[in-house]
């Protein structure tokens, strides 16, 4: 039986922002996730770092939480970040007045907000409309949502702390009303396990009415879907806000290669990730506004995830449920050391974090403070290590790679390709995955899917989505001989399905052409989908 | 104003053979061409059909025609047309030294990169899967820097599904290029290439002789060379005494471009002209007959004349079919197809649905003579038949008929456009 102080239940931003933080504060803890890490709302977003801007006019407390946690983020999760800056316009259809309000709340808050001209505008990003009046650079940026978890993970790790995915918790057990334990089954196995604990703090988002029902109590969370689209191309080189009360598809975020579009709000079950046709539509209308030729580019996928909108009052509805985050400490509904952490954003992530364990720390008689805002996510990569990955990956891909990794990672992927420079090759083009990073995360304990490493790799993320690398990975996790790579068929399909999810309300155009070349590699070459009665 | 008998837009696999087939009956013969085609992507093998509806094996092909549903393009073309087609590919293939093995009422279980089986029905002798089910002892032959074949995986699986008195083994040839992994990607063409040179067919041989048992079959990549023959095989399979089979694998494909240069060495001994680079935008049609068509490149349009017209397009993937929001359309004739306006309505919830699967068969509507039907069903020109990708009502991916349809469908229109019906 395992033995730790603290149970987080819940591998999102908030679950491993809590487990870093109470491992830095030398308190023991477990975090446990039903999935993978991130693969719920913390990577269904727009991957955008907040300067705040969005929310200055309605909630003055937010957007300086978020001015506060941008500049630390900038600088402890470097590698997670792309500071990019941002840039709000103001359409035709938006209000002159909000503007000027935006303005002056902007300045009460903290966040620069400096007025250029449009022609300057049009020259830093020149796919914005020509129809736009007024334009504001700003301090957002882009956000890598699974980098920043796993980094954030490993960052704990450095102080004892430890999380395991596809572990699901099946049970809370308390003694006298007071929690002694969580009971978790492991996903893949089927084994159960108890770990006995003196605080559970479930930090399971969309699912936190779940995770409370089995301690018999009830957290109103109302999971409030936002559809995403993502494109295959840089539409902009910075965040794109449109300036007025915060709406639908008014927000364009660059990542790497991509943009991402978002996002919509529509009341919806905790799972529900699927997206309609009509959803895609209607924020390809409004996103027209921001950019005029927004259907000449070429979309690349898209997907949802659900906010989890903490409700006290269990008919509130969408945008009227605080997007504030809660702390509900359950003595009040008499179970003692239980805590539900609600609602929240994920650029203020860390924050969070500290006002809980604040409280969580108390509550255990711990004295230690929070420096989570002091320590980096992971350690620089050293100037010999970054000329001795140049060595060994191709062109731009060294940096990439540094970033994705982090240091210790990274050195250990550059060894098995000094050892064997074969490994070198590309697996994923799209993204620059090597096969040394791809056997490198294949033999990690929490890796079961080629799913999996695509969330710590970017694998199959690019261009063709999947297209080519799922040969390439099946291929290399079968030859590493891992425990979870025996049926290839399975992991093929595992990985090409989910890329399938978010291609298949947008299937036309070149996603159409993609599809048909996949089904020609898998299905009429390789025949994954047919009965084989050899003799 | 020079004017063909039976101009060809498109030049894969079923515009070339049609081509070859009504050059062979008399008729002057044009191929417009535009880009490399998805020919040389494609495996080079012939998928006639392998499963029906239900997703059940079909052992005979040909049979298996008899009852498929009335807007498959087998339904256009019957059985007897099927034979016919496939017999005057496999005499094609004989006459350019590049003999197919199969028969159209039969179909094989070919081994894939995967290591699993696929059915199909005729191949290059370089796929001679029937030695791989007669041998005792399999060997399983990768190259240590190409991409995109895991012999570690093929390996893995073809025990897992060969029967247990066989013996199955891996072994990985060493290639020391020079140009090696530092440098570029080596694909199965670099291979394929070195394997036609003396130095590489030596050192194949000897990095593999000690390796090959008593009756033994080595599987590997498509890698036997690039040339439409047999040279690297035969000369292989002297000096190794044994059977030697390419699998089905992904792109960049060494068997389609033996068989894309085959049919274009067959179409050029028998006078068809290829205009390349030749893209075709609209067409002329006056009275329901189609006059021309039009092309056009950097600097001007071009009408092209003909008497009779075949579409060989290809679908989505080729650039035959456009696919947008809610709408689908053949752009040269300007032929609306039917689709749903909602897209999610153009597929199941899974890629791989165990059906066929409801977008790969969108395409052009023909009537029994492969002449297109536009979806008021009137008949937008009557001198012009669809063959290939082009046309609906079938998935080739779930069937694995692909090459099938093309070949097939080709024939019927050169055929019936020579008057042989």
């Amino acid at each position: 039986m395992l033995k730790t102080t603290v149970v987080v239940i819940g591998g999102g931003a908030t679950g491993v922002g809590i487990l870093r933080d109470l491992s830095m504060r030398g308190v023991d803890a477990i975090l446990v996730e039903r999935d993978d890490l991130g693969y719920w709302t913390s990577s269904r977003f727009h991957g955008l770092l907040h300067s705040g801007g969005r929310y200055a006019v309605k909630d003055k407390e937010a957007a300086k939480e978020c001015i506060q946690e941008n500049t630390i983020l900038r600088k402890i999760g470097r590698h997670c970040v792309e500071a990019t800056e941002s840039i709000f316009v103001r359409a035709p259809e938006d209000s002159e007045e909000f503007e000027q309000e935006w303005v002056k709340s902007c300045a009460e808050c903290g966040i620069s907000a400096v007025p250029i001209s449009m022609d300057e505008a049009f020259k830093l990003e020149p796919n914005l409309s020509r129809k736009l009046l007024s334009a504001y650079r700003c301090p957002g940026a882009a956000v890598d949502g699974f980098r920043l978890l796993w980094q954030t993970v490993a960052s704990a790790n450095k102080y004892g702390g430890k999380a395991m995915t596809y572990k699901e918790v099946i049970g809370i057990e308390t003694e006298n009303g007071t929690v002694v334990g969580v009971k978790i089954r492991d996903r893949w196995t089927g084994a159960e396990e108890k770990i006995s604990c003196d605080f559970v703090i479930s930090a399971s988002g969309s699912f936190a009415g779940e995770v409370a029902h089995l301690a018999g109590l009830s957290v109103n969370v109302k999971p409030s879907k936002g559809t995403l689209i993502a494109f295959n191309h840089r539409i902009c080189n910075r965040v794109v806000h449109r300036l007025h009360k915060s709406s639908d598809a008014d927000i364009f975020v660059p990542h790497g290669s991509i943009t991402i579009l978002g996002t919509s709000s529509i009341d919806s079950a905790p799972d529900d990730t699927s997206t309609e046709t009509a959803e895609v539509m209607a924020m390809m209308e409004i996103g027209k506004i921001t950019f005029e030729n927004i259907y000449d580019y070429r979309i690349l996928r898209v997907f949802a995830g659900t906010r989890p909108l903490y409700s006290a009052d269990p008919n509130a509805k969408g945008r009227s449920a605080s997007r504030g985050f809660v702390a509900l400490d359950h003595a009040h509904d008499g179970i003692n050391h239980f805590m539900s952490v609600c609602g929240g954003k994920f650029t203020t992530y860390r924050l969070m974090a500290e006002k809980v364990c604040d409280i969580v720390c108390e509550q255990l008689g711990v004295n230690a403070k929070c420096h989570t805002a002091e320590e980096n996510l992971v350690d620089d990569p050293s100037p010999d290590l970054i000329s001795r990955a140049k060595a060994v990956f191709p062109s731009y891909g060294a940096e990439l790679a540094s970033s994705r990794l982090g240091n210790e990672k990274l050195e250990r992927v550059i060894k098995r390709i000094e050892t064997q420079p074969e490994m070198k090759e590309l697996v994923c083009e799209c993204e620059n995955v090597t096969l040394a990073e791809i056997e490198e995360v294949a033999s990690e304990p929490t890796s079961h899917t080629v799913s999996d490493l695509r969330r710590r790799t970017r694998l199959g993320m690019g261009t063709c989505q999947g297209t080519f690398c799922a040969y390439r990975s099946v291929g290399a996790v079968n030859k590493e001989n891992m425990p979870w790579a025996k049926d290839s068929v399975y992991l093929f399909k595992e990985f090409l399905e989910t890329r399938w999810k978010g291609i298949r309300p947008v299937l036309w155009g070149n996603m159409l052409r993609d599809i048909e070349l996949t089904r020609a590699i898998y299905d009429a070459a390789l025949n994954l989908s047919g009965v084989e009665e050899i003799k | 104003m020079k004017k063909s008998d039976i101009l060809i837009i498109g030049n894969g696999i079923s515009g070339l053979f049609a081509a070859c087939i009504a050059a062979d009956m008399g008729k002057k013969v044009q191929i417009l061409s535009y880009g490399a085609g998805t020919l040389t992507i494609g495996g080079g093998i012939i998928d006639v059909l392998g499963y029906d509806d239900q997703g059940k094996f079909i052992a005979d092909p040909l049979k298996g025609m008899d009852g498929i549903s009335a807007n498959h393009p087998y339904a256009k073309t019957g059985a007897q047309t099927a034979k016919k087609a496939l017999e005057a590919f496999l005499k094609i293939t004989e006459e350019e030294g590049y003999p197919y093995l199969g028969s159209p009422d039969k179909n094989l279980w070919l081994p894939t990169a995967v290591g699993n089986f696929k059915p199909t029905c005729l191949v290059p002798r370089t796929m001679d899967t029937e030695a791989l089910f007669k041998a005792d002892n399999i060997l399983v032959v990768g190259f240590d820097t190409m991409k995109d074949f895991y012999a570690d995986m093929a390996t893995k699986n073809l025990r897992e599904r060969l029967s247990k008195n066989k013996n199955v083994e891996e072994f990985i040839v060493k290639l020391n290029f020079e140009y090696g992994r530092d440098l570029r990607d080596i694909s199965a063409m670099d291979v394929a290439r070195w394997l036609e040179t003396d130095e590489g067919h030596r050192s194949f041989v000897d990095q593999v002789k000690g390796h090959v048992k008593a009756n033994t079959a080595i599987v590997l990549p498509p890698v036997l060379g690039l040339e439409p023959n047999y040279k690297v095989l035969d000369s292989l399979k002297k000096e190794l005494s044994c059977a030697l089979i390419e699998v089905s694998s992904l792109p960049p494909a060494v068997t389609g471009t033996r068989l894309n240069k085959m049919l274009h060495s067959c179409a050029k001994k028998r006078g068809v002209q290829i205009i390349e680079k030749a893209r075709v935008v609209g067409s002329e049609i006056i009275d329901g007959k189609c006059q021309a068509v039009i092309t056009e490149g950097f600097d001007r349009q071009r009408k092209f004349y003909a008497e009779q017209f075949i579409l060989a397009t290809g679908g989505v993937y080729g650039g035959g079919i456009i696919a947008k929001i809610g709408a689908m359309s053949e752009p040269i004739f300007n032929i609306d197809i039917e689709v749903p306006k909602v897209q999610t309505d153009w597929s199941y919830k899974q890629l791989f649905a165990d059906k066929k699967q409801i977008f790969a068969q969108y395409g052009v509507s023909v009537d029994e003579n492969l002449t297109p039907v536009a979806a008021d069903g009137s008949k937008p020109a009557s001198n012009v038949k669809v063959v290939g990708r082009s046309l609906a009502g079938y998935d080739f991916c779930y069937e694995k008929s692909g090459n099938g349809v093309a070949l097939i469908t080709a024939y019927k229109a050169a055929a019936a456009f020579c008057g042989e019906a």
